[in-house]
């Protein structure tokens, strides 16, 4: 094959193709003429037919015929008689007709047979381009890591990837002649009739299938399945790609599930709450009510009987509204407190600078007669709960001017600095400061660190701060040094996150 | 202070109605209160109905309203008052001990005139007191239909 190939390849030339029937015919008739000389008689007949089929077999038809033309004038002008002419005995004539026919024959049977060959080499070489094609498209799906194989529509497997021997365990090999459905245990979520009617009607079907690996896990993948027609449009063969969606569904299980522990948790929440806050509304109402007596009737008692209370009783009636006077603070503070917690908190963006004027005003009558340097810096905007911010802020500038009543010349600065994504807003005064030993008790409820009668207070400012803060999504903390005053706190997240 | 309007007052605590009697006292003004107990009564006066068949057929110049109340408290009563046609005129104040926010939006979606917090500071209480009873009974032009006498 490969010699023909190439000598074909040697004859392609016109010249060289009709070159060879002369040629191959020339060295016929010199072999034919040598045999005459030497006495052989008869042989020029199959030189003569073989020069016509090697310049078949090599040349094609066209010189074919050209060497039979040639071999018949040759083999008339020299070996039939009368010698050297043209013209041919009547005797001979059979001998001379069935030596053209033959050659004819030969010439006919050869062109075909290199037709043919033409035609298989053809063949041969778009074959062999399509294999080269598939090989190229099969080792680019190979390149893929999703899932692709094929089967016929016998469900016979007849293409593997790589990424279906990760995701199945077997290798092409192992697969490709299997039965599908019956090598991958496949679960469908329809009967496959309906599956392949919708295939059939649209050509491809999309669906969540259960597969068993080769190790026997079960996995859980999005399938595509595509159909294949040939040119008759009937259907040959499904192209199907999986992907492993194992781990979203235990994830999204997982989610459902945490869902309804939230749901149930909130459930349990929105119970409490409604609980505190029917406990908060008891207290607001039947709470306040004994002490407003007890109030009513001293006063009523002070302004009736003052003539005949000495002074100590009339110390002693003073104590009593002292006392009832410091519990309805206490109840309030309690009050506005778990009002806190439980108030929805409304998230804007929030002028921290507005916020600090609108709370230095608030807290303006606390500065009467008191000489206060006030040092504020630069505010950024946050987002958070307005009213919620401005009360921390209240808290926090109150608590500085009342711990720095002892300096003659207070001093309370307010500025902020950015970390990370936060803000840092401090409050710094020259108060009396406090005990660093006493800090983690500083934001507690009713925790206070300084005597009553030093500085008046219900315990409840800081913690109110705390929780203000820590719903923002926020965190306090403070400095103090004793007799060197203290600095107070806060970071809020810059995005501001509030809880509800 | 020709002519003072009747001031109807709807509250359980007695020390509450002491207190609050004894502050409109100081400005001559305890005479023209009634005191009812709960809700129901405070609609009986209005209705002139249980003890009330035989009062006089006046609406007060005001309803001085505690909220919590036996039996039929105080916000059910504004609603009651609110929704009929012929005692809705009369102007309702809420006196309660609640600041809470629930009690106050539902008492002016009811329609009250006014909602005032008692003060636990006595000054401050009989101050308050004070002012809604020279307010209501005397500076307010109270709504056709209003008791109305002389002092």
């Amino acid at each position: 094959m490969s010699k023909a190939e190439s000598s074909s390849r040697g004859v392609r030339s016109v010249v060289l193709r009709y070159g060879l029937a002369v040629v191959s015919v020339a060295i016929a008739l010199g072999l034919a003429l040598l045999a005459q000389f030497e006495t052989i008689h008869k042989l020029e007949f199959p030189l003569f037919l073989m020069a016509v089929a090697i310049t078949v077999w090599y040349a094609g038809g066209v010189p074919g015929v050209l060497a039979v033309g040639l071999s018949g004038l040759s083999f008339n002008y020299f070996f039939t008689e009368p010698r050297y002419t043209l013209y041919i005995e009547p005797a001979d004539r059979p001998l001379f007709v069935a030596f053209l026919l033959f050659a004819l024959m030969i010439a006919w049977f050869g062109s075909r047979r290199r037709r043919i060959e033409q035609e298989l080499r053809q063949a041969r070489d778009e074959l062999e381009t399509e294999v080269a094609e598939r090989t190229q498209q099969a080792s680019l799906l190979n390149l893929t890591n999703d899932t692709i194989f094929v089967r016929d529509m016998s469900d016979v497997i007849t293409y593997w990837n790589r990424g279906a021997q990760e995701l199945y365990g077997w290798r092409a090999e192992e697969a490709i002649g299997k039965r599908a459905h019956l090598l991958l245990q496949t679960v469908f979520p329809i009967p496959v009739d309906e599956i392949h009617g919708a295939l059939l009607r649209a050509g491809r079907w999309e669906g969540e299938l259960e597969k068993t690996r080769a190790d026997g896990t079960q996995v859980v993948i999005a399938g595509r399945w595509s159909l294949q027609r040939d040119a008759q449009e009937r259907p040959v063969a499904i192209l199907e790609t999986n992907n492993d969606i194992t781990e979203r569904k235990r994830t999204e299980r997982q989610i459902r599930d945490l869902n309804a522990d939230l749901e149930k948790r909130t459930t349990q929440l929105q119970a409490t709450n409604k609980e505190l806050e029917a406990f908060a509304y008891s207290v607001s109402h039947d709470l306040r009510a004994p002490l407003r007596h007890m109030v009513g009737y001293t006063e009523l008692l002070q302004r009736n009987a003052t003539s005949i209370l000495d002074e100590k009783n009339r110390r002693y009636t003073v104590m009593i509204l002292e006392s009832a006077k410091r519990m309805g603070d206490l109840i309030d503070d309690l009050l506005a407190f778990s009002r806190i917690g439980r108030a929805e908190a409304r998230e804007t963006v929030v002028s921290l600078e507005q916020l600090v004027k609108e709370a230095l005003h608030e807290v303006r009558p606390e500065t009467n007669g008191r000489n206060i340097a006030w040092t504020i810096g630069a505010l950024p905007d946050v987002s958070g709960d307005r009213s919620m911010l401005r009360l921390a802020l209240v808290n926090l500038i109150s608590n500085a001017i009342k711990f720095t009543r002892t300096r003659g010349q207070a001093a309370i600065e307010i500025g902020s600095t950015t970390r990370g994504d936060e803000t840092i807003v401090f409050i710094k005064d020259n108060g009396v400061g406090f005990d660093m030993r006493y800090v983690n008790k500083l934001f507690g409820v009713f925790q206070r660190l300084h005597q009553a009668e030093a500085f008046e207070g219900t315990g409840i400012g800081l913690a109110t701060v705390q929780r203000i803060i820590s719903r923002h999504g926020g965190r306090v903390w403070a400095e103090g040094l004793v007799g060197e005053g203290a600095s107070f706190y806060f970071a809020v997240p810059k995005s501001g996150r509030t809880g509800s | 202070m020709s002519q003072l309007g009747r001031i109807l007052m709807a509250e359980d605590d007695p020390k509450d109605v002491e207190l609050t009697l004894t502050a409109l006292q100081e400005y001559n003004l305890a005479n023209e209160v009634v005191v009812t107990r709960d809700g129901e009564e405070a609609l009986d006066y209005l209705y002139c109905r249980g003890n009330f068949t035989t009062r006089t057929n006046d609406n007060p110049a005001v309803l001085l309203l505690d909220l919590k109340m036996p039996k039929v408290d105080g916000l059910e009563v504004l609603q009651q008052i609110k929704s009929d046609e012929k005692l809705r005129m009369i102007p309702v104040v809420v006196l309660t001990s609640s600041r809470e926010e629930r009690d106050m939006v539902a008492s002016y979606r009811l329609g009250v005139n006014a909602y005032v917090v008692k003060p636990v500071d006595f000054h401050e209480f009989v101050n308050a007191i004070k002012e809604l009873g020279v307010f209501w009974a005397v500076i307010n032009e109270a709504p056709p239909g209003s008791m109305r006498r002389s002092s």
